[in-house]
């Protein structure tokens, strides 16, 4: 069924885009004036695309340049920091300050890419977590900066036209807005010769540089992309939710945007989004379940691995997907002897 | 006088971290892929103790078999959910599975046991060996040794002879790691490799336990969510040590754990940056040598 929606979209696409677009500007909109009428729902709305920022970002690091980051909490905490600090503390606009958590949090995926470019897969997973763990242990101990374990509070609010805003109908615009903007320029980015050489880079690293692609200018240059639009995302969330501290942030995030970026389906546009939506529904709708519902989402990481090891979207022939026998079997035997390689 | 305490402080808990990587390194070597579940095992071994303690009394020994047995049994549970059906797939889908897997642990493991901290019986009321005693000014400075810190350093000395052991010397120990060196050469010889595959993850799985137990002790209380932590520093010492490496993991363990306490010691209100130098030293290392520290190529085990 999957393959026949892929068919249907690869035909249309224009208008599947336009019909998206116009659906995604007022159906929740009205289903939350008419069906709804909670601000609940628009709530959940607006936490599905920061996640489906978080979701696209790792994604452009972990499926299309195929390195292995499993600390993406990291990014996610420098940029909402950051965000959320220039505006508390030098009063920064909203505005200003997307753009320049974005740069900073690059910046800052820089220095963790530079030592670490000659590593991959296992070596450099852990010292992606590894990372992740040092900046929040750095952010719950610098009391000075960060408000140490208190976190930070009273984030300004988002000024609109002058109007002061926090209400998740106008923010839902607003996180609509960089959420297309983040997967629109993922789309062209991985159309272009960047992006091309990331996935050159995943399928056969040594393949692509005897063809003369820079394989540490382009590994660098991802993880400062997957970052910058981490950081962009961050320092959206942070004046929605007012409020952060350095447990939003701790490794079992980092696990929870990997697991919808894989549930989803990696190495593709539309897998983040999809695992992004499906991760949150799943978790919103056994909430009844209380202290259950991470149980039972556990076990559906465990069962669509089982079962569709590729993701919901991802293609059955992929070189990442289990699907086909003799990709498989040469992708293992490459690695046989080599250690880990993710 | 202080630094050689501190450098006494970060050799014992340094022990723990290697008896971890120890475990950790023999699943390593024997299945092949990277776990995230060894966190919980580790918190699991510690809270089987726990109510060891409560049910039969304070019995030391008993509690450290109780804690191996009951890795060992979660260990054959990871391996029939994470390992089995991906030994020849992509790696990262058995990775997403143990992290899948240790979710659902440690969640499970909230529910069940609470999530609030427990305190494990103290032993030995922290009676001590004092090697050193100096009078400074009037303050007397000492290097001692609390006897439960001589009990974990004991333990791990024995459980990692015992092990490099049944490892040189039993037909068993052979097997696995000639299973380790090479899956399919194994089975050519008649090894049975799913059998000898599921044996060296129990065996590390249950030494993450005893691992846990210590750990408990250690610090005199467990909480569910204890394992996240311990778990990285298990996997961050072996890849120190050079993947699948046994006694580079050990080496890699003992040298996180006076890290630690060397940072504590020298850098004021260290004490809350304590992982953050592990982590940091995890990194240098692996900028510097990418492989580990004591890799070796084409030994492992």
């Amino acid at each position: 069924m999957i393959d026949k929606i892929k068919n249907f979209y690869n035909e249309h696409h224009i208008l599947v885009l336009r019909i998206g677009i116009a659906l995604l500007l007022f159906v929740p909109p009205l289903v939350k004036a008419t069906v709804v009428k909670s601000n609940y729902f628009m709530d959940i709305i607006v936490r599905i695309l920061f996640y489906i920022i978080f979701a696209s970002s790792l994604n452009v690091i972990n499926g299309y340049s195929g390195q292995f980051n499993i600390g993406h909490a990291g990014f996610m905490l420098i940029g909402s920091y950051t965000g959320a600090l220039l505006s508390t503390k030098l009063g920064l606009s909203f505005w200003l300050c997307l753009p320049i958590a974005g740069i900073f949090t690059a910046f800052m995926g820089l220095l963790v890419a530079l030592p670490t470019l000659k590593l991959k897969g296992i070596y450099l997973a852990i010292v992606t977590m590894g990372f992740s763990e040092i900046i929040r242990l750095i952010t719950l101990n610098w009391t000075g900066l960060t408000g140490g374990p208190l976190g930070v509070k009273n984030i300004p609010q988002v000024q609109l036209f002058g109007l002061k805003t926090s209400s998740p109908m106008v923010y839902y615009y607003i996180a609509l807005v960089v959420a297309v903007l983040c997967l629109y320029c993922t789309y062209k980015v991985i159309n272009s010769r960047i992006g091309r050489a990331w996935m050159s880079i995943r399928e056969d690293s040594s393949a692509a540089q005897s063809l003369g692609v820079e394989i540490r200018k382009y590994k660098a240059l991802n993880f400062m992309y997957g970052a910058f639009w981490a950081g962009v995302g961050g320092a959206l969330m942070a004046p929605y939710y007012r409020f952060l501290s350095s447990d939003m942030f701790v490794t079992d995030e980092g696990f929870n945007v990997l697991a919808m970026v894989i549930l989803g389906g990696q190495g593709t546009l539309a897998g983040p989004v999809v695992g992004a939506v499906m991760v949150n529904t799943i978790t919103e709708v056994f909430r009844f379940a209380s202290e259950y519902r991470l149980v039972v989402y556990a076990i559906l990481i465990i069962i669509m691995m089982w079962c569709r090891p590729q993701g919901l979207v991802g293609a059955s022939n992929s070189i990442l997907a289990g699907g086909q026998k003799k990709k498989t079997k040469k992708h293992t035997k490459e690695n046989d002897g080599k250690g880990m390689v993710v | 006088m202080y630094i050689i305490q501190q450098l006494m402080n970060g050799i014992c808990q340094g022990s723990i971290y290697a008896l971890m990587a120890i475990g950790y390194a023999l699943i390593f070597g024997v299945v092949g892929l990277v776990t995230f579940t060894y966190g919980e095992v580790i918190m699991l071994g510690s809270f089987s103790a726990f109510y060891y303690f409560i049910i039969f009394g304070d019995n030391l020994l008993f509690a450290l078999i109780c804690g191996f047995i009951s890795a060992a049994v979660v260990g054959i549970l990871v391996h029939k959910v994470c390992y089995e059906r991906f030994l020849n797939a992509p790696r990262y889908i058995s990775l997403i599975c143990t992290i899948g897997m240790s979710m659902f642990l440690k969640n499970l493991a909230i529910i069940v046991f609470g999530s609030t901290m427990k305190g494990l019986p103290r032993f030995f009321e922290d009676k001590n060996i004092v090697f050193m005693e100096k009078v400074v000014n009037g303050n007397i400075t000492r290097v001692s040794m609390t006897y439960l810190q001589l009990m974990v350093l004991c333990t791990v000395v024995v459980l990692a002879i015992s092990l490099s052991l049944f490892l040189n010397k039993t037909k068993m120990g052979m097997r696995l790691r000639a299973v380790s060196q090479d899956r399919k050469a194994a089975a050519l010889v008649g090894i049975n490799v799913k059998r000898t595959t599921l044996l060296g993850n129990c065996i590390g799985c249950g030494l993450g336990g005893v691992a846990g137990i210590l750990l408990g002790l250690y610090y005199n209380s467990v909480i569910p969510t204890m394992g996240g932590v311990a778990g990285l520093k298990a996997f961050s010492s072996v890849v120190i040590g050079g993947l699948s490496n046994i006694t580079g993991a050990a080496l890699g363990g003992l040298s996180i754990g006076i890290i630690e306490n060397m940072g504590i010691a020298f850098i004021p209100n260290g004490s809350g940056y304590r992982d953050v130098f592990a982590f940091a030293f995890l990194v240098i290392v692996l900028s510097i040598m990418p492989e580990g520290l004591f890799a070796k190529r084409g030994n492992k085990v």
